[in-house]
């Protein structure tokens, strides 16, 4: 649901545990300055539950996809103010599935790229698998805000460290806390120009490489790019356009009784966030489940060449640049075949999500009275007719 | 300081903010109102009706990023050797008012910032090395005038309540005005008469879990913001809570009616993007005794409803008006096929330096430190300590060696960094076509053609366009300075033509949209007049319908004094005549003359043609 109110309108408990927590960070970085809780640990603990959100279908597709099989390279949101968009990613952390990372790394890392980056290096001792403790953390959503700064977002030197013991440590920025999470940037078309830049730099080599105040540090930095937004506010930069797997769009619901059901859920949560959550507790936790059943039935997916065929002619056919659109729309149908508890990916799957992987990526003509939608439909029939009249 | 309770008139505002004060999770109440007419009085005491020690902080239009939403303090960190964390202005606001006077002159960046935190109920600092969660649960009040711009949609749309615009005072108002002035009045009536709101105030919000709405009630309102068109879910729940805390205020325990006529008043109807098929509110609330219409159906009728519901509007405008129109359809403009060929030009131009972003070290959004001298701007001072840091050991010792005092840091002048600052405007073209006479078809089109082309690039350069179209009476603006493909098409569909020339109020208007530009930070602003420069109706004929006719010298009088004065104020303009050669009588490269700008005749102008004049 939505929107509507501010998520600031979290419960009073919220509201209470908020200045605490920031406090309680601050003196955590004084004593333990090397030492970062994931992000997600960060945020207020309780949002607006993501199954109780009414409608958007498409964006919840959109995201819930994107936990399933992380290289479908994320989604932007874009649609009419008040219509839920941040209420939903901010409800995401909570269906979130947990993974291993190695214990206390300030990165994510896997076992594997731990030991790959740091074993046998200047005299450190080679590793093996066993000797490293893992631990297991919920995928970490961090937040992008607008007027973070570049040091931030990719790490700078430990400034206290320098100056107190003139040791020049890395202090990890927002990009090393999402690896192989979600970065979420809400009004992603007013983000600066030189983050952006950041961005799409970080995003294609899948490194964050800081060459900066005398520090050199590359590490891992593999992340889900959401963002959202509304298109009136402005224009997505296109190469920035380009990265976004999905374009989930997002419009004011205009059924009354679903906006009826919007209105009074949300005030059942704001009289009494901890009972409404509660309530929610059994399909939140269907959902997780739904979603890491489909994550295990990934790899048994499979593709008819005839379905590959199919969708490399619809992006031929709509005039799309690149591969991305294929690659995407092969990649979306497969998690989201898994969704279904299918192995088998058909045209029909294919067709339910054309239009998120393609809506994008068509030319963008501002005269054009055709929906982009409504266009890939239209090819999507005609190659679908000409199956039938194949077979 | 004038009280509360002192304030005569504006009822409605102080109803709007009696209702924030019951319930602050409405957001906050903006009010659009002229100047000297109270408002920002009115909200500066609207602490006096709050508990007490509810923090109300007023926010400087020209506040920087770093004092909004927080950073590091520069002298307790040097002062202390240790970083010392500076709370912004948006989290000192937590638990009670930000109030913003003249809110349509902030400007974008702090703009998103507070819109930011009104959707998170915080402040997330990520800036130079702290990374911090700062509470900000904040009420806005915000007022403005409306002749210097609108407020973003984008703000609005996290704000519960809009108080109409209302113009004046009545005279009853003025009479105690002037009691309030000559002191007539007694302070303790004053305090006495606080003293009862507050308790009213708190009474209310006791009320306030205790009042019900039905489910009728509740459909009704979301009915009624369907027919008005407003856009998004979130208003409903401010709508409601609207009635909620109206019944509340009023001690009542049930949503009454007048509580929703309340609500669509200050909620609703302010948000409205078309005229409802019905009355909004009488009308609206009454049909909710009979039984209420099947829910599906009424989505179908919503959902086709644009078409035949812009027509009405255009019909309405159509009827007070004599002149003929000539309905102009955007679907028919051809775009120009060449559009590539166009976005590579502009693309040039941008790197030459000419246009696009300045780095400055003044305003706009901090982007890099630089070495530099401390006065020349403003100190970054992590790149300060960093470039420092490493020096610290060996300094200590020279220090200790020359027996000279030294503090816990030591900073050398080599050492300063300062902030540079990317102003993050780019040109704001403003269009004016001349829509009037028989050419005006073939003028919109291209003028049209150009501004989409224009946009198509307007993310390269964070260019901006305007369209402002003059035929009839005046001018009128049909695009605000806009950088959206979307909203430019929107706004752009359906343009009437024909009728007279008033080129004067062109010039007017469009100088009136440079001027508000600029208080937004665009500073670089450029005029694209496509007519034959020849205006016959006066600047008078917008407000008084006899003056349509006028003598020459006077047309031409006001078009100079106007030009001169645009050119003064350092407005680029071009002048596109498109006019046949055998009918033009020179009045284009006079008018141009006039502007400073440059002339050019393109009597089948193509829009590529245009944009590459404008950026030439």
């Amino acid at each position: 649901m939505t929107q509507t109110a501010k998520a600031a309108k979290k419960s009073s408990s919220a509201k209470a545990a908020a200045p605490a927590k920031a406090k309680a960070t601050a003196e955590a970085k004084a004593t333990t300055p090397e030492v970062k809780k994931p992000a997600s640990k960060k945020k207020q603990a309780q949002a607006f539950p993501f199954t109780a959100i009414v409608g958007q279908e498409e964006m919840k597709l959109s995201l819930i996809l994107n936990i399933i099989d992380p290289r479908i390279g994320g989604v932007l949101v874009m649609g009419h103010r008040g219509t839920g968009k941040s209420t939903t990613v901010r409800a995401l952390a909570e269906v979130l599935p947990l993974i291993p990372r190695v214990k206390d790394d300030i990165y994510n890392r896997t076992v594997d790229q731990y030991i790959d980056a740091e074993s046998g290096k200047k005299g450190t001792p080679v590793l093996k698998p066993e000797d490293v403790k893992t631990e297991m953390i919920i995928v970490p959503v961090v937040d992008l805000p607008l007027g973070a700064t570049e040091d931030r977002v990719c790490g700078t030197i430990d400034i206290e460290k320098a100056l107190t013991s003139g040791v020049k440590a890395f202090e990890p920025g927002l990009l090393a806390q999402s690896n192989r999470g979600f970065l979420y940037i809400d009004e992603v078309n007013l983000l600066d120009d030189h983050l952006v830049d950041v961005l799409l730099d970080v995003a294609a080599s899948g490194r964050n490489v800081v060459e900066r105040e005398g520090i050199s540090i590359r590490h891992p930095a593999r992340f889900v790019l959401v963002g959202s937004g509304n298109p009136e506010e402005g224009e997505l930069r296109p190469q920035l356009l380009d990265r976004f797997g999905l374009h989930a769009r997002i419009v004011t619901i205009n059924d009354v009784a679903k906006r009826v059901e919007i209105v009074k859920r949300r005030r059942d949560y704001d009289e009494d966030p901890e009972a409404f959550l509660k309530k929610c507790t059994r399909e939140q936790q269907k959902l997780q489940k739904k979603i890491v059943t489909a994550q295990e039935l990934l790899n048994q997916v499979s593709m008819d060449d005839k379905v590959l065929t199919d969708i490399a002619r619809l992006c031929m056919n709509l005039g799309i640049d690149g591969h991305r659109g294929e690659l995407t729309i092969t990649r979306t149908a497969y998690a989201y075949a898994a969704l279904q508890g299918k192995t088998t990916v058909t045209m029909q799957h294919v067709r339910e999500i054309a239009g998120l992987c393609l809506r994008h990526r068509l030319r963008k003509d501002p005269l054009e009275t055709v929906d982009a939608g409504e266009k890939i439909e239209r090819e999507l029939a005609k190659i679908l007719g000409e199956v039938e009249a194949a077979a | 300081m004038i009280a509360f309770t002192d304030i005569v008139g504006m009822d409605l505002a102080k109803q709007a903010l009696m209702l924030l004060a019951v319930d602050p999770s409405l957001g906050g109440v903006v009010i659009p109102s002229a100047v000297g007419s109270g408002k920002s009085t009115l909200a500066r005491a609207f602490a006096d009706i709050l508990p007490e020690g509810t923090p109300f902080v007023e926010l400087p239009l020209n506040v920087t990023e770093d004092r909004l939403i927080g950073g590091v303090d520069l002298e307790a960190t040097i002062a202390s050797g240790q970083r010392v964390v500076q709370h912004g202005v948006l989290s000192k606001a937590h638990k009670g008012v930000l109030y913003v006077d003249s809110l349509s002159l902030l400007d974008s960046s702090a703009v998103s910032h507070i819109m930011d935190a009104m959707s998170r109920g915080a402040v997330i600092v990520e800036r130079e090395g702290l990374s911090e969660v700062h509470p900000a649960d904040f009420m806005l009040v915000g007022t403005y005038d409306p002749s210097d711009g609108e407020v973003r949609m984008g703000l609005l749309d996290r704000i519960g309540i809009i108080v109409p615009f209302t113009a004046q005072n009545d005279y009853r108002a003025r009479k105690k005005i002037i009691d309030i002035v000559l002191g007539t009045r007694d302070s303790e009536d004053t305090e006495d008469e606080l003293r009862m709101l507050r308790g009213l105030v708190n009474a209310a919000r006791e009320q306030l879990t205790h009042v019900s709405m039905t489910n009728e009630q509740i459909k009704g309102l979301i009915q009624t913001a369907m027919s008005l068109g407003v856009e998004g879910n979130r208003v409903d729940i401010f709508c409601i809570r609207c009635a909620i805390a109206s019944a509340a205020l009023a001690q009542r325990t049930e949503v009454g009616d007048e509580d929703m006529k309340l609500a669509v008043k200050l909620v609703l109807v302010p948000r409205a993007t078309r005229m409802p098929e019905r009355e909004p509110t009488e009308e609206e609330m009454q049909s909710q005794e009979e039984p209420p219409p099947d829910e599906t159906e009424a989505e179908d009728e919503e959902a086709p409803a644009d078409t035949p519901d812009a027509d009405a509007e255009e019909e309405q405008e159509e009827t007070p008006d004599m002149i003929e129109e000539l309905m102009m359809d955007a679907m028919e403009t051809e775009l120009p096929d060449n559009i590539l060929n166009i976005s590579l030009a502009s693309k040039k131009k941008a790197k030459s330096g000419s246009r696009g972003e300045a780095l400055n070290n003044k305003r706009g959004r901090f982007v890099r430190a630089q070495e530099g001298e401390m006065k020349s701007g403003k100190v970054a001072l992590i790149p300060t300590l960093i470039s420092a840091a490493p020096w610290q050991a060996s300094r200590r010792k020279e220090k200790e060696k020359s027996g000279r005092k030294f503090g816990a840091l030591i900073i050398n002048k080599e050492d300063v960094k300062i902030k540079r600052f990317r102003d993050k405007s780019g040109t704001l073209f403003i269009f004016m076509v001349d829509a009037s006479g028989s050419m005006a078809l073939n003028r919109m089109r291209q003028a049209k053609g150009a501004v989409s082309s224009l946009l198509q690039n307007a993310y390269v350069h964070r260019d901006q366009v305007a369209l402002i179209s003059f035929r009839g009476k005046q001018a009128q603006v049909l695009l605000p300075p806009s950088q959206s493909v979307d909203r430019a098409k929107r706004e752009l569909d359906v343009l009437p033509t024909g009728g007279g020339t008033p080129l004067a109020s062109a010039l007017l208007t469009g100088w009136e949209t440079a001027k508000q530009a600029r208080t937004k930070g665009i500073t670089q602003i450029m005029f694209v007049m496509i007519t034959d420069g020849r205006g016959n109706i006066p600047l008078q004929a917008a407000y008084d319908p006899n003056a349509e006719k006028a003598p020459k010298e006077q047309l031409e009088k006001e078009i100079e004094a106007l030009a001169l004065s645009i050119q003064a104020d350092g407005v680029a303009s071009i002048v596109i005549d498109t006019q046949m050669n055998y009918l033009s009588r020179g009045e284009a490269p006079k008018l141009a003359q006039k502007l400073g700008g440059r002339y050019f005749y393109l009597p089948n102008a193509k829009a590529e043609q245009i944009v590459e004049a404008a950026l030439s």
